[in-house]
């Protein structure tokens, strides 16, 4: 009985830092900005208690409607184009590379050991109006005159698909390696042709890492700020620009507290389609 | 049986370059992608003017530069600083937790395995506003202790991740030994179960402060007066326009990352080959 009690004790002590930095620097934090999102606000933006829903209602002016529609975009394309790019490349890797893999992998790594905003600044180089990508065009004569290519949604998509993709390909190798080969071996012997076995065994197989890759490529890609300033010249207004705006320059809390409640509800909305489809592959072996 | 043969080579060629050999061709490209700029940013980081795509000549000016610079140093203190402590405490924190889900029975297990995933999956900016607001309300001021806070969100999913793995593989057979051998709870935690942890912990340590290294988002939210953080000065340079001084700094960046990494390597490695052995 007194062993029993000293493990509850024991258990409560191992609990008790974790269950306190969630519920004091997260849920807590979280409730407040809801709160905050239907508080009034004075002429500068600071809040006044009361409640109403006039932050809300400011959102769907045609300006803040745009600038959801350009995260969303930005998003998808950016999940869509990591996850063409990817697969192959995870597949290559987990299946083709042979003793190479676990040298490919780490390579695919470098980049997380330099700054991302490096990393960036190295994009921002190569694709201006002097840069290199120019420069090699010019002289293979595919360009008469340098093209500006910085400050297009092209660049930032470039930028973009540069920082997520390493994310990609982890989760989908992941789900790729423990695939038995044999399955697929089988497939081939009762006469399925390497596009069949691949469009009926690997890639139902692999399903959970490719949504778990697309879940984390989309969720922090609805709040980037750094790469559309960057390199998109930070002509599109999204999500992560308008919070770090309405919180740090503008100090409208309210209505920064009711974008990032949406945003928020929108990567919810995410989560949970990722789970109904997680539930949906796994029903389907 | 050559009739099917050569019926089944007809189509299957087509798939085999398409869906096999264009993925090595695509590895390739993809690998040129990622590691292209990167040697780029090296190479003109020595170059003698001040152009990042004209080479001038060689030259270790811009090393010079960044070493002399007092912003950068201030920044670099002030990363390393939160990276440490913010690594320590979220190690701390993500391996008790860890070990409780995986060891122990308590109400509402998976809600908090699942809670503690939670920072993974929410929008950071978000949970760098929130953290904002909250601090700002209840009157802490900017600084050390938001950042270090904030960081510590950032990277527990991953520590407690890191560790939950290193748990539940545990042989639980070596630890009813020891105490058959006589050793207390304590004895049998500190001398079997925590040597055995060791890699878990010192993996989801260093990986926490790379991730606190790395960090801009939580830290534009969370860094005060005078707590400026590498990743945000690097962020104000580039918006002034980009110099070899950049370039240089993050070589010295790369350069250092290597040597971390050797060095992890180097004790990482003899503990993963013990451990295979026994």
């Amino acid at each position: 009985m007194r062993r029993a009690l000293r493990e509850r004790i024991e258990t409560g002590a191992m609990l008790a830092p974790s269950v306190v930095l969630l519920t004091l620097f997260v849920l807590v934090p979280l409730c407040v900005v809801a709160a905050f999102s239907f508080a009034l606000r004075d002429p500068y933006g600071a809040v006044l208690p009361g409640f109403t829903l006039d932050n809300y209602r400011d959102l769907f002016q045609s300006v803040y409607l745009l600038v959801f529609a350009n995260s969303f975009k930005l998003a998808a394309t950016t999940t869509l184009l990591c996850l063409l790019v990817g697969y192959p490349v995870a597949y290559f890797i987990a299946f083709k590379a042979g003793r190479a893999a676990p040298a490919l992998l780490l390579l695919l790594l470098i980049p997380f050991w330099i700054n991302f905003l490096i990393r960036i600044s190295a994009w921002v180089v190569l694709l201006g109006r002097g840069g290199l990508i120019n420069q090699g065009a010019m002289a293979l004569g595919l360009l008469d005159t340098p093209v500006g290519m910085l400050g297009t949604y092209g660049a930032t998509l470039v930028g973009m698909v540069y920082a997520f993709l390493p994310i990609t390909v982890f989760p989908i190798y992941a789900a790729l390696t423990p695939i038995d080969r044999r399955l697929v071996e089988a497939g081939a012997d009762l006469g399925a042709g390497p596009a069949e076995t691949f469009l009926r065994i690997t890639l139902p197989l692999s399903l959970p890492g490719v949504l778990a890759a697309a879940l984390f490529v989309f969720v922090p890609s609805m709040g980037v700020f750094a790469i559309p300033v960057l390199l998109g010249g930070g002509k599109e207004i999204i999500l992560g620009n308008l919070i770090v705006q309405l919180f740090l320059e503008f100090r409208n809390i309210p209505l920064g507290a009711a974008v990032s409640i949406l945003l928020l509800a929108f990567s919810g909305v995410g989560i949970l389609l990722y789970m109904r489809a997680l539930g949906r592959v796994e029903a389907m072996k | 049986m050559s009739a099917t043969g050569t019926a089944r080579r007809g189509p299957g060629w087509i798939t085999r370059t398409f869906v096999h050999g264009i993925s090595g061709w695509l590895t390739l490209l993809t690998f040129i992608f990622m590691l292209a700029p990167i040697v780029v940013l090296i190479a003109f980081a020595f170059n003698s003017g001040r152009s990042t795509v004209v080479w001038t000549g060689f030259s270790l000016d811009w090393f010079a530069k960044v070493w002399s610079n007092r912003h950068i140093a201030r920044a670099l203190n002030v990363s390393l600083v939160v990276a440490i402590a913010s690594a320590a405490i979220a190690t701390a924190i993500g391996a008790l937790a860890a070990i409780a889900i995986t060891r122990r029975q308590f109400p509402g297990r998976d809600v908090l395995g699942a809670a503690l995933a939670a920072p993974l999956v929410l929008p950071e900016i978000v949970l760098g506003v929130a953290l904002l607001v909250f601090m700002s309300y209840a009157g802490v001021s900017l600084g050390y202790r938001t950042m270090i806070v904030g960081h510590v969100l950032v990277s527990v999913p991953f520590a407690t991740l890191i560790v939950r793995a290193a748990a539940s593989s545990l042989d639980p057979q070596l630890e009813h030994a020891a105490a058959d051998l006589g050793a207390n709870e304590w004895q049998t935690f500190r001398m079997v179960t925590l040597p055995q942890l060791m890699p878990a912990l010192f993996t989801s340590f260093i990986l926490a402060a790379t991730l606190s290294f790395d960090n801009l988002v939580m830290s534009t939210f969370t860094s005060g007066v005078g707590t400026t953080t590498l990743p945000l000065r690097i962020y104000s340079m580039l918006k002034l326009g980009i110099t070899p001084e950049i370039n240089a700094l993050g070589t010295l960046l790369v350069l250092a990352n290597v040597t971390i990494l050797f060095l992890v390597m180097g004790r990482y490695l003899p503990l993963m080959l013990k451990t295979n052995r026994r």
